[in-house]
This record gives C-alpha cells, sequence and structure tokens, in this order.
C-alpha cells in the first residue's frame, strides 16, 4: 500500500516533526508564566465549578497578564477532571477547580477496595474561594416547621422519612450522612442522577427533605413552595438570617460546606505556587469577579496558605469519616 | 389569552429590535455550524458554547443561546440525512431513513422535510409552552420514578416494534444495548461496574460515541472498501423539493410527531430521546405501507424529526413556569440565567418579563431564521454528496473525531466510538440492526435507576406502582398493549417465534 | 457455520461472560426488595443469553461466515488503524498535526491520491476545522508540545 507519493508525505510528515521540536528546547527557562495556564473544572458547563471558574479564570487573566482558559474534563462525579491534573506536570500551568467531592472521592474508592483514581495528598492547596453552607429544605406543605421537629419526627420514625441527594457519596449525600449520625437519626436516601434532579424530586413532591446549596433553593424557599429548617455552617446564611445553624441547636458534627478551591499538582516550585496565591488573592478583589459571584448569589470566603491548608484537612477528615460510616450500602441490608 | 398576547407583543419588540435580532441570528448560524459536527446536538451545543455568551447581556445571552439550540437541532439532521451520521441520539432514527432516501437521490426532499417538520414542531411546541406551561408544569412535576419506571417500560415496547426484520434478532441487539447500559458507576450503590479501572467509564458508555460509532463509522468502513466506490449523486436542481407525494405523506406525521414529542418532552428527566423512537414505531405500526420503512419511508423522517425537535422545547415548560432544572438542557439554560443574574424560580415571569417573552419571541423568531438559513442551503449540502468518495470519508472521519471528542475533551469517547464501529461493520455483515442497541443503551440506565428509587421510596414494597396513580394508569396501558398484541398474534396464527420473543421480553421487563 | 448460528452462539456466550464476571467482580445482586448493583446486569445478560440461544436455534441463514462478504477488510484495518493513530496521537501531538498526518495518510496511502492534493487536503482540512471551531467558537482542541 505505498506509492511513491506516500513517502515523499512520510519524509515531509518526519521533517516537519523535527523541526517543530527545535523550539522546545529553548522553552524551558523561562520566567512564570511565560505560556496559557489551563484551569480544569471537573464538571460540565453550567455547574457550580464551571461557574465559579469562569471568573476565576478571567480575573485571573488579568492579573497574570497572561491567558487562563477554564477547560471542563468531566465524567465520573469529577473524578477524571481531578485525576487529570493530579497525574499532569507540577509546572503551574495546569490548575484545577475542585469542590469539596475532591476529599469524598478518595475514600469512597477506599471502601471499595479500589486503587484510588487520585489522594488528596497530590494536590498543594493555592485558594479557597467561596465555602457555601448547604442548608435543609422541606416541602411547605410538611409539618415539620422547625429543624427540631423534623428531628424528633425522624427518631420516632426511623427510615420513614426520604430524601433526595445528587448521588451516593455526592456533596448533598454526605450533607444528610453527617447531620444524620450528629443527630442520631436515621433517614430514607433516595439517590438522583445530580443536583437537578434531586431538586426535581423534591418539589415535585417525591421525598421529603433535600440538602441543598442556598442559591438553587432560595428562589423556591421566596414563593413559598419549600421551607428551610436549618443550616450547616459555623454561621447564618446571609440570604436567610432567620434560619438557624445545627450548630446552635446542638449538633456540633453537622458541619459541612459546598465549597470551591484552586489547587496545583503537588510538586509545584513554591515560587510558582507563591505567584498564584498572590495572584488568586488580587483577582477575588476584582470588582468584575465580586460582581459576577454576586449574581451566582455565593458569598466569597478566601483562605490562602496555612489557613486553607487547615480548613482543607478538618472538612477532608470529617468527610472521610461521613465515608467511613456510610460503607457500603449494600452490605447493610 | 389576551394578556398573553399583549406580553408576546411585548417579547416580540425585544426579539425583533435589531441588536437582539442579530444575536439570535448569530446564534442560530453557529448551532447550525456545531449541530453539523456528529455527535454535537442541542446540549452539547450550549454547553460547549455557554462560555462565549458569558460576556453579554442577560436577554442577549438568553436569545443567542435559544439560537444555538435550535440551530444544534437543524443541523443534527443534516449529517443524519446525508452522511448516516447521528448528530445525537435523537436522530438516530432520522439515520435509517433519511439515508435511505438520500441514496435514492432524494437527500434534497429529505432535508427540506425534515427543515419544515422541524419549522412547525419548533413553532407549534412553542405556542404549547406558552398557553400550556402552568398547568402542565404542574403535572410534569407529578412524575416520580414510578411514573418514569411505567413510561420507560412503554420505551421497552418501542423496542419490540421496532425491528424491520428478525424480531428476536433485534431483540437480542436490544438485549446487548440494555447491557451496555450497565457499564458505569452504579448511582445507588456506588460500586463500579465493568469499569476495569477506566475512570473515565464512570459515567458509563456515552451515547453519543456509541450512536456515531455504530452508524457513522460503520457506513464508512463498509463503503469506503467497495471495489466500486458508491456513486456519485447529482442533484439536479428540480429535485431538491419534496414532490406533491411527499409532502402529502409528511403531513401527517409531523403533525403527529409534534404532539407526541411535546408529550414527551415536558417530562422531567431525559425522556426527550426517546421521543424519536417513538414517533418513528407509530408510524410504522399507522403506515399503510411498513414494509418501505427502511428504504426510505417519507413519514420516517418527517414523525421522528418533528417529534425530537417539539420534545426539546417541551422540556422548557418545567423550566419557564417553575424554574425547575427537569432536564438536562433546561438545566445549563438555568446556568446561563443565574451567571447573568437573573435568578430562575416561579418568580421569573413576573419580575423579568421582558426577559421571559423575549426568550418566548425568539423561539419563534429562531425558528424562522433557521427555515430561511435551511431551505436554500439544502442545495449546498446536497451538493456534499458530489464530492468523490475518497475525499469525503476522511473529512466525515475528521468530523466525527472532533464532534466525539469535543463533548466531553475524552479521547476514551473516541476510542469507544471507534470499537463501534468496528462492530457496527460486523454487526452489518451478520444482517444485525443497530438502532435497538442505542435505544437500549439510552433506557437501560433510566429504567435501572427509576426502579431501584422507587423501590427506595416505598422501601421495598412493589405496590408503589399501582398506588399511584399515573404509574398505575401507564402500567394498566401497557399491559393493554402487550395483551392487545399478544391476541392479534394468536388471532392471525403468526409463527411462535414471535411469541416466544414476547414472553422473552416479559422476562426482562 | 452460518452467520445467524455463530453470532447467537456468540452472544450467549457474552451474556455469560457477563455473568461471570459480574460474580467476579463481587458485585451484590441484592433482593428482590432491594435490587444491588448486579442485579440489572443479571437479568438482562438472562434475557440476553435466551436471545441468543434463539437466534442460534432459529437460524434463518443461508450464508455462511465465510461468505458473509468481508472483502473489504484490508480496508477497514487500514482505516480503523489511521483512526486509533489519531485517537493516541490527539492530546500528544495536538489536533492539527494528528489530524492532517492522519488525512494524509489516508488520501496518500489508503486511496493512492497524488501527493499535491493530499497534502493541501490534510493541510486545509486539519487547518480549517481547528480555526472554525477552536478559534471562532471557543470549544477546545488539543493544542500539541509545540503550540501547534
Amino acid at each position: 500500500m505505498t506509492s511513491r507519493g506516500t513517502r515523499g508525505a512520510f519524509r515531509l510528515a518526519v521533517l516537519v516533526i523535527l523541526l517543530a521540536l527545535v523550539p522546545l528546547a529553548a522553552h524551558a527557562q523561562e520566567a512564570y508564566p511565560s505560556r496559557p495556564i489551563t484551569l480544569v473544572a471537573p464538571f460540565p458547563p453550567g455547574g457550580v465549578a464551571d461557574l465559579t471558574a469562569r471568573p476565576v479564570a478571567a480575573a485571573m487573566e488579568k492579573v497574570l497578564k497572561n491567558p487562563v482558559a477554564v477547560v471542563n474534563k468531566t465524567g465520573a462525579a469529577g473524578a477524571v477532571g481531578m485525576q487529570f491534573v493530579a497525574t499532569s506536570k507540577p509546572d503551574g500551568y495546569t490548575l484545577l477547580l475542585a469542590l469539596s467531592s475532591i476529599s469524598i472521592i478518595p475514600e469512597a474508592d477506599k471502601i471499595f477496595d479500589r486503587t484510588p483514581a487520585f489522594t488528596v495528598d497530590q494536590f498543594a492547596p493555592i485558594a479557597l474561594i467561596s465555602a457555601d453552607p448547604t442548608i435543609l429544605v422541606v416541602p411547605a406543605d410538611k409539618p415539620w416547621k422547625t429543624a427540631k421537629e423534623f428531628i424528633e419526627d425522624a427518631r420516632k420514625r426511623p427510615g420513614q422519612i426520604s430524601y433526595s441527594s445528587s448521588g451516593i457519596y455526592g456533596t448533598l449525600h454526605m450533607a444528610m450522612e453527617l447531620l444524620s449520625h450528629s443527630a442520631g437519626i436515621k433517614l430514607r436516601h433516595v439517590p438522583h442522577a445530580g443536583a437537578g434532579p434531586a431538586l426535581t424530586a423534591i418539589l415535585g413532591g417525591h421525598v421529603e427533605a433535600l440538602a441543598s446549596g442556598p442559591a438553587v433553593v432560595l428562589p423556591h424557599i421566596r414563593s413559598g413552595k419549600l421551607r428551610p429548617l436549618a443550616g450547616w455552617g459555623d454561621k447564618r446564611v446571609a440570604a436567610l438570617p432567620e434560619v438557624p445553624t445545627f450548630k446552635e441547636l446542638g449538633y456540633p458534627d453537622a458541619e459541612f460546606y459546598i465549597w470551591a478551591g484552586v489547587f496545583a499538582p503537588r510538586g509545584t516550585p513554591e515560587p510558582v505556587l507563591a505567584k498564584l496565591r498572590a495572584a488568586t488573592r488580587a483577582a477575588v478583589a476584582e470588582p468584575e469577579f465580586k460582581a459576577a459571584m454576586d449574581k451566582l448569589q455565593t458569598p466569597i470566603a478566601l483562605k490562602q496558605g496555612d489557613e486553607f491548608q487547615r480548613f482543607f484537612d478538618t472538612d477532608a477528615k470529617r468527610l472521610a469519616e461521613g465515608v467511613r460510616k456510610v460503607g457500603r450500602v449494600e452490605d447493610k441490608k | 389569552m389576551l394578556e398573553t398576547l399583549g406580553n408576546l407583543g411585548l417579547g416580540f419588540s425585544v426579539a425583533l429590535s435589531p441588536p437582539i435580532l442579530m444575536y439570535a441570528f448569530a446564534g442560530c448560524v453557529v448551532g447550525t455550524l456545531v449541530g453539523v459536527l456528529p455527535g454535537v446536538g442541542p446540549l452539547a451545543g450550549i454547553s460547549l458554547l455557554l462560555p462565549a455568551t458569558f460576556g453579554l447581556d442577560a436577554t442577549r445571552a438568553i436569545v443567542m443561546l435559544a439560537g444555538i439550540y435550535y440551530g444544534a437541532m437543524y443541523g443534527g439532521s443534516t449529517t443524519s440525512i446525508l452522511m448516516r451520521i447521528p448528530g445525537e441520539a435523537a436522530s438516530v432514527m432520522t439515520c435509517i431513513d433519511g439515508y435511505a432516501m438520500a441514496r435514492k437521490g432524494r437527500g434534497g426532499a429529505a432535508l427540506a422535510i425534515s427543515a419544515v417538520g422541524s419549522y412547525v414542531a419548533g413553532t407549534v411546541s412553542v405556542l404549547g409552552l406558552m398557553f400550556l406551561a402552568p398547568p402542565l408544569a404542574e403535572f410534569a412535576l407529578r412524575f416520580g420514578p414510578p411514573e418514569y419506571l411505567a413510561l420507560l417500560l412503554f420505551g421497552l415496547l418501542v423496542l419490540a416494534y421496532m425491528s424491520a426484520g428478525s424480531m428476536v434478532k433485534s431483540l437480542a441487539m436490544a438485549a446487548f444495548g440494555l447491557l451496555l447500559g450497565m457499564v458505569g458507576i452504579d448511582q445507588m450503590s456506588g460500586y463500579f461496574r465493568f469499569a476495569y479501572g477506566f475512570v473515565e467509564l464512570g459515567d458509563g458508555l456515552g451515547v453519543v460515541p456509541v450512536a456515531v460509532g455504530l452508524f457513522g463509522v460503520a457506513e464508512i468502513l463498509a463503503t469506503a472498501g467497495k471495489a466500486t466506490p458508491p456513486a456519485v449523486i447529482r442533484p439536479r436542481l428540480r429535485e431538491l423539493l419534496p414532490s406533491r407525494q411527499e409532502w402529502r405523506e409528511s403531513a401527517a406525521p409531523i403533525g403527529r410527531g409534534t404532539v407526541l414529542g411535546f408529550a414527551i418532552g415536558i417530562l422531567p428527566g431525559s425522556a426527550h430521546i426517546i421521543s424519536s423512537f417513538v414517533s418513528y414505531v407509530v408510524e410504522k405500526r399507522l403506515s399503510r405501507h411498513p414494509e418501505r420503512f427502511g428504504q426510505g419511508a417519507v413519514a420516517g423522517v418527517a414523525g421522528p424529526e418533528s417529534a425530537n425537535n417539539s420534545a426539546t422545547s417541551g422540556a422548557f415548560v418545567p423550566m419557564l413556569a417553575l424554574g425547575v432544572p427537569s432536564g438536562p438542557i433546561p438545566a445549563v439554560m438555568l446556568a446561563a440565567m443565574m451567571v447573568h443574574g437573573v435568578s430562575p424560580g416561579p418568580m421569573l415571569i413576573q419580575q423579568q418579563p421582558e426577559l421571559f417573552w423575549g426568550f418566548i419571541a425568539s423561539m419563534y423568531v429562531g425558528n424562522v431564521v433557521l427555515l430561511i438559513l435551511n431551505l436554500p442551503l439544502v442545495g449546498v449540502f446536497v451538493n456534499i454528496l458530489r464530492v468523490p468518495y475518497p475525499y469525503l470519508y476522511p473529512a466525515i472521519l475528521v468530523f466525527c473525531i472532533l464532534g466525539v471528542y469535543a463533548v466531553n475533551g475524552s479521547v476514551v469517547d473516541v476510542w469507544i466510538m471507534l470499537a463501534m464501529g468496528l462492530l457496527g461493520w460486523v454487526l452489518r455483515k451478520l444482517d444485525f440492526e443497530t438502532a435497538p442497541i442505542v435505544l437500549g443503551l439510552v433506557l437501560a440506565p433510566m429504567i435501572e435507576l427509576s426502579l431501584r428509587q422507587s423501590l427506595a421510596m416505598s422501601d421495598g414494597r412493589y405496590a408503589i406502582f399501582v398506588q399511584r396513580p399515573i404509574s398505575a394508569v401507564l402500567l394498566a396501558m401497557g399491559l393493554g398493549l402487550v395483551l392487545l398484541n399478544l391476541y392479534s398474534f394468536v388471532r392471525r396464527g403468526l409463527d411462535w417465534r414471535a411469541r416466544l420473543a414476547l414472553a422473552d421480553k416479559g422476562e426482562e421487563a | 457455520m452460518r452467520t445467524d448460528r455463530a453470532s447467537g452462539v456468540v452472544l450467549a456466550l457474552l451474556a455469560a461472560a457477563v455473568l461471570e464476571e459480574s460474580w467476579r467482580l463481587g458485585l451484590p445482586l441484592g433482593t428482590l426488595a432491594t435490587p444491588g448493583p448486579a442485579y440489572m446486569p443479571a437479568v438482562l445478560a438472562g434475557g440476553l443469553l435466551v436471545a441468543g440461544v434463539l437466534v442460534a436455534a432459529l437460524s434463518r441463514s443461508t450464508v455462511t461466515l465465510g461468505e458473509a462478504g468481508w472483502s473489504e477488510w484490508r480496508h477497514t484495518v487500514a482505516i480503523l488503524a489511521t483512526c486509533a493513530f489519531v485517537a493516541l496521537g490527539l492530546e500528544r501531538l495536538g489536533y492539527r498535526l494528528t489530524m492532517a498526518l492522519a488525512c494524509a495518510v489516508l488520501l496518500g496511502a489508503v486511496e493512492r491520491r497524488r501527493l499535491l492534493p493530499t497534502l493541501l487536503f490534510a493541510a486545509g482540512l486539519a487547518g480549517g476545522t481547528y480555526f472554525v471551531f477552536d478559534t471562532i467558537l471557543r470549544v477546545q482542541l488539543p493544542r500539541g508540545p509545540f503550540g501547534f
């Protein structure tokens, strides 16, 4: 299957490749950043991670005076994109915008004796961008007016009150599990394929409770379809000042945030990390960024350096424990 | 009613103002371009292009996204008809008869019919959206897991009727497709099933790479190697438009497809994908010449194309009336609104009437723009078939890989497409149909999830399916359909194979 | 062996393999009231097994496997191999280079077109699609290590 023409084509192709390799060598020793940075969002466009990543990238681009492109690497509840960054070259040109699930996925892998797709120590934290506590909502036609009534009723009827979640070991599931353990109650879990379907399920009256980020359920609380009972934060949610936290109600372990943070692969040189920390700090102060987050109704909660590391570690520990307590669902039946 | 018309007037005054109109037009063009990529349908189209609209103001962005969305929908049928490459899962059925028409030199007619069908379906379903949205939305939300399962069992019945040839063989393919749908993380327990260490398989085999592989790539593999390359079709101008006969044959299917698609589309979840399959089967059952299906039946293009178009507008019913992200496409649209500071929800209509009605009006405008854009383009597109095959197929392959890769940015999807291409080629040689595989792959995860969700809701009691009125009615109807068919099989004394196949079917359900 | 008989047997074997695999992977079957992760696969594999046996048993085909017309297999293998190269190279060499090389091979080596049109076509298609979809429409396509 060869002809003179093809041989020529092949020779030409080889030549092209060799020529293209030449400038590569000259590339190595330049000041960071000297080429476009990729910010990986491990969830599809339109999701929380993507919607946070876009303004972050735009603001960082302005600060670093260097293109920052958001790339959606989706699949397996975020594991695909996270693994991609964990194993990419630690040169500061591939960053990750992760959500709380980054600490859950490796633990869930452990439960099933799987080789984890990645581990949390494969990442160097750069900055926490936002941390929104979940809030507990129930349909407005249900009898529970307060979290206390809800928990007492759940105690009386273990395993009878159902709630929807974004999927097993998903963020919305973990929030409920942390509450169940803290309050010593048992609820009936009906997993759905994502946060959207979980919300649709409670609005349709197919389940009786849902833990959700505040921004998504606020319009439905305002229209009177859903009733907020309590929040998982250490402070009340600004938009819902009358809703107490579980901490106030005496369930200190029921603390959970849907947070978004920027990470680099572990092993990224310290000067690059320092530059990135400075860049994100300046980026979140940009008025455009503030306006964008305002529209998403997500308060900015910048944490960096040791503070972020501590937050990340405590959060990861709490979630790891939560996942272990859930264990393999099938084995319990 | 009057109020709605007045509001619509407001909407049109927004949609027809020159800058907004320009964005609608740009959206339509861009959507068509992206939609022509195999595998990139309306969902992938707006997801991919969503970031491009972040810089615009809310109304312009939403109008442009609506244009992209409709454009991608129209663009998808083009490749299905001309090259047998499904633009998305919903145009798989168009591939069958559309491509057969194109091979007979009626490609122009097929394109024109699908454009007109899409236009009618788009316009009528927006009417439905405007006048029926509030009551329908409440009804749609009552579709929980048990109702969904009952509906999906109907989908399984569709599988049984889809075949043109041997029923046993198409049921075997259906079972195979359903099994393929089992790959990935089990959403109820967290187990990885049949993934063999590939994280990318966590979400299962994508419908897009499987459909593009089984149809598009398999077609290339089978055709490229023929000793005599396929004849170049030189369409004449006169033959571009459908004949009077073809118009007549397509009128009723367009009407039925529109209603059917809208009804299925309003349900939450991904039910809209099955609308085109259902429409195809309905047309085949109602047709006086069912034997023509698969050989280029006009109704086999007109019905499904209208159905998938009106189904996706139906999906906007719960979103616009209640602000509920009831399916993947509305979810992306809601996200787009949030980016622009529009808080989606039940109050949207009151708080931002010009946005809401502008959006509705631009759906009309978009449909008109696309009709104007697409009918003349039929002539251009059909001329693609003049390209000699040795040049055409590498280009098609490039587009297939580009489209499949772009949707998730995943090379694993490209591999799946190639494997399915090889499989599709082998199955063709062995005289198996591949459409049931695609429908099976779509149905399996939904059936499994809704069955297990229902049982989780009822604590393991199957009574939930008959206690809830909607699911009870649906199940009774399904059972009636099965009995009716059994009866007619028995009466006609049809061979025992069909009955065996049906029993086999019952077992799967 | 007739085609139907062969394919029926293969499908049945596949079904059996799925059953064996779900047992080997340790997926719990669950109960009727609480179906486990292996429940649906087992039911479906059972269905496929029955269907496969029926296809084989009710075989109506008159064509044997060898006669099914595999004449174009060389072409098929060549095309698939080129596509496999694309899949391997896409994220390593970048979109434009990979696609141009693949098109050049398909046109030049497989279809034996002349050099000049081959190169023009390959470069034009790869560069053109990249320009339209990546540069204009912002659908991100991979760049190679040479920024290309």
